[in-house]
């Protein structure tokens, strides 16, 4: 039953209001109640208390077209957590307004200079701008920079959300006109980036990402060869629940630079989940979107190919603190293969299988998954561990991955190089014998802890089993040409590291080495 | 101490503007199925005194209740006060020069209401409205109403009686909280976030106003009220988490004229309730059901 609620409703009306209300209600079939609130221009808590009552004899109350001041009350006394009350909503143009972001599910113009909208795809936008709203302002508590929207307007057959944004400009722009300041917007844009990523959200409040992901592979269990889908989605399966935040769409226009603070934008993909997922959209964004079709990422970010690719190799070093090629291949792989999951799935679901489009884009970015899947396990991964083919060639590269762990310490220069010659040690003795004559890789991982301050180094191989803490230690006493071959490179390592271990387990040689600091 | 599962300490009788007479109140808390109860009329006790004097072992335990309407510079209150002697001389006189107050408010309305608007009642209506426990603008109201004046009571409320200014006389919070006290009362906030009952007080204004009144002595909040929203019980269960007040539950029912239910107060039924009702129900004086 609709009800137009008109003028002020205050203690010298509230009573007689409610006996109406209820006359009117009371045998009525339709257990549901609206009320119009166009009209009103007011309510005290004596009309607030009205509503309560009537709420409690007809549970199903709706409040619609509620004026921004009335709204206030509603909102303050929190009224808007008990029952749907619907503001009357302003009406926005866009049309001539310069477009500033766009994401999965809406574009971002400026409509003055303070203030931007969000104009959402959907025309049924309302609940995705509430979803938005309350994510962002979860964000904020949880300490991450955002704009969180303070009205919501109608635009054209849509409505959008309205943030306050001074003076901001995307990093997409920044890149676009300065393209000097590309190391600097890699900086603050990964700075960012850790600070989302080591945020904790408490439990149920996001949605988990790996689900999305899990439903994404799932429907590309169609699409690819058996064995390689079981493979897709066995990894992705395998990925750990983490419950820590990921922006979910975290591109170049969703970071804008207010005055000198960076903030971030478009929350509504906020997620909890493992970064691999977070990368796999980034990759998307930068190079996956428009790996075959170089333009597409010009009308989209402003910057052309090269730029977008050249940023997220810079950004994909700064974020994994390393240098070292092979480790950022090997983490690239993996966002990759989600990162091409999605795009095929997207583009089957848009474009069909049948359209030259799609199955051009469709067969380009596939062969590249399978050949990805041929070659990759896991798809989680440390920036604290990487994986290397074992061969004395990789020492340097092992070397620098290492000391840039190190760096990062207080570890003074000495420690430092008794370290590096430990894990060259190492490190030619696994390229050596672990798969001889074959070839095969080897992880290496560096911990530091606390108090005591520990470096642990960490080498793990799938070669033969092999112990080389069990042989005796050589003779030092005898001169060097009557000393037996080997052995010297373990005992000069023990003699260098506090503690030296070793296991075999599943498959693999694990070999610890540590210094206490 | 075992904890009645339902309570509600917020009730007006017949003796100010509810509908119900004290007699008739215990039999419906009983059916109600409150275990333990209170009676708050504006500005009178003596629905207490009545219902000590009828209270039987098997109804449910009850404590003296009263809810003062009270002003200063910075605003008006409802003072709720719990477990005092009804025969205490601070409780009674106050509620003497409330009563007193009151009267005189009528009279000064009707001698208006006859010079400014020439409106006049027979002898016998004006000593049977004197004769009430707590006469007040509704009464005026219908009277008015039954002899065409006006076509409502809310007509007649906005067009003629509030349209009479009256000289200011009234209990300051600081009286009733200290007549409360004197008599062995607990001072208690009611409806906080609503002021005297139509105001919307929150946040920071709310910490100020309670501020002044716990240096007057205000012991505790009503955090737990009909027409309160979850969100207005927690800021105020959060406020007496702050100060360490007392918290108290009502449902401000008025029988026939408040569509309010005798127990409605929001506390719910899980048994954990704050550490500020249960410090309240083990400091308040409770009589009956063996003092629980």
């Amino acid at each position: 039953m609709l009800i137009r609620l008109t003028g002020q409703i205050d203690s010298t009306n509230a009573a007689q209001l409610e006996q109406e209300i209820m006359a009117r209600l009371d045998g009525q079939e339709d257990r549901s109640v609206i009320f119009d609130a166009s009209e009103l221009k007011y309510i005290s808590s004596a009309g607030l208390r009205v509503l309560l009552r009537i709420r409690k004899s007809y549970p199903d109350v709706r409040v619609t077209d509620v004026r921004s001041d009335v709204y206030e009350i509603f909102e303050m006394t929190g009224f808007t957590e008990m029952m749907p009350i619907e503001k009357a909503y302003r009406v926005v143009s866009v049309e001539g307004c310069e477009e500033i972001g766009r994401g999965a599910n809406g574009t971002i113009y400026r409509i003055d200079q303070d203030n931007v909208v969000k104009v959402y795809n959907n025309a049924d936008a309302l609940a995705d701008i509430q979803h938005e709203r309350e994510v962002a302002k979860l964000a904020l508590i949880l300490g991450i920079p955002t704009a969180i929207s303070y009205d919501v307007v109608k635009v054209g057959d849509s409505y959008g959300s309205v943030f306050e944004l001074l003076n901001a400009r995307s990093f997409s722009k920044i890149l676009t006109t300065e393209p000097d300041k590309m190391d600097w917007c890699v900086k603050e844009y990964i700075e960012l980036l850790k600070k989302i990523h080591s945020t904790l959200v408490p439990e149920g409040k996001l949605p988990d990402m790996k689900e999305t992901v899990l439903s994404w592979a799932g429907f590309m269990q169609d699409y690819l060869p058996e064995e390689a889908g079981k493979k897709l989605l066995a990894m992705v399966e395998a990925v750990p629940h983490d419950d820590h935040m990921i922006h979910g769409d975290y591109h170049t226009k969703n970071v804008e630079l207010q005055d000198d603070e960076v903030l971030l934008i478009d929350m509504d993909t906020l997620a909890v989940g493992h970064p691999v997922f977070e990368l796999a959209s980034m990759f998307n964004a930068f190079v996956g979107y428009s790996e075959l079709h170089h333009e597409v990422i010009e009308s989209f970010q402003g910057f052309d190919f090269e730029t977008g690719t050249t940023f997220w190799r810079k950004s994909l070093a700064a974020y994994l603190g390393t240098s070292c090629e092979t480790k950022i291949r090997e983490v690239e792989d993996k966002a990759r293969i989600i990162g091409y999951t999605r795009l095929i799935r997207r583009s089957i679901r848009r474009n069909g299988l049948e359209t030259e489009e799609g199955s051009a884009e469709i067969a380009f970015w596939k062969e590249r998954l399978m050949e990805l899947l041929e070659r990759t396990d896991v798809l989680t991964f440390s920036d604290q561990e990487m994986e290397i083919e074992a061969v004395t060639d990789n020492l340097p590269e092992v070397q620098a991955f290492v000391k840039e762990r190190l760096d990062t310490t207080n570890c003074p220069p000495k420690a430092k190089m008794q370290i590096a010659l430990a894990v060259e040690e190492i490190f030619v003795n696994i390229a050596n014998y672990a798969y001889a004559p074959e070839k095969g890789k080897a992880a290496v991982r560096v911990e530091v802890s606390e108090e005591p301050v520990t470096v642990t180094i960490t080498f793990v191989d799938h070669g033969v089993p092999y112990d080389p803490l069990a042989k005796e230690d050589p003779d030092t006493g005898l001169p060097a040409d009557e000393r037996e071959i080997g052995g010297l490179g373990i005992f000069l390592t023990k003699k260098i590291m506090d503690d030296v271990t070793y296991t075999y387990k599943d498959g693999q040689n694990i070999l610890t080495l540590k210094k206490n600091l | 101490m075992t904890y009645p599962s339902k309570i509600d300490l917020h009730i007006h009788t017949k003796v100010s503007d509810g509908t119900d007479l004290p007699a008739e109140i215990i039999a419906h808390v009983s059916k109600s199925g409150i275990g333990l109860f209170s009676v708050t009329d504006h500005d009178a006790v003596k629905a207490c005194r009545v219902i000590l004097s009828l209270l039987a072992e098997s109804d449910p335990a009850f404590i003296t209740g009263v809810e003062l309407s009270c002003r200063d510079e910075q605003g008006k209150y409802h003072i709720l006060g719990y477990g005092y002697d009804p025969d205490a001389e601070s409780i009674r006189k106050l509620v003497d020069k409330g009563h007193r107050i009151r009267i005189g408010k009528v009279s000064a309305r009707l001698d208006r209401l006859k010079s400014e608007f020439g409106i006049s009642f027979p002898q016998d209506e004006l000593d049977a409205l004197f004769a009430l426990d707590n006469p007040g603008k509704p009464h005026i109201a219908n009277m008015m109403v039954s002899h065409g004046f006006a076509q409502s009571k809310e007509q007649a409320i906005r067009e003629f009686i509030n349209r009479i200014r009256l000289k200011n006389e009234f209990i300051s919070p600081e009286e009733a909280i200290r007549s409360i006290r004197d008599s062995g009362g607990i001072a208690i906030l009611a409806h906080p976030s609503y002021g005297d009952g139509d105001q919307l007080i929150l946040g920071e204004e709310m910490d100020e106003r309670l501020r002044l009144l716990m240096d007057l002595g205000l012991q505790g909040v009503e955090a737990f009220y009909s027409g309160f929203t979850p969100r207005l019980c927690r800021e105020m269960l959060s406020f007496a988490e702050r100060y360490a007040l007392y918290v108290t539950a009502g449902s401000d029912y008025h029988g026939e004229n408040k569509m309010v239910m005798l127990g409605d107060t929001g506390l719910g039924d899980s048994g954990e309730w704050p550490e500020g009702l249960r410090r309240f129900l083990k400091d308040a004086r409770i009589h009956g059901q063996h003092e629980i």
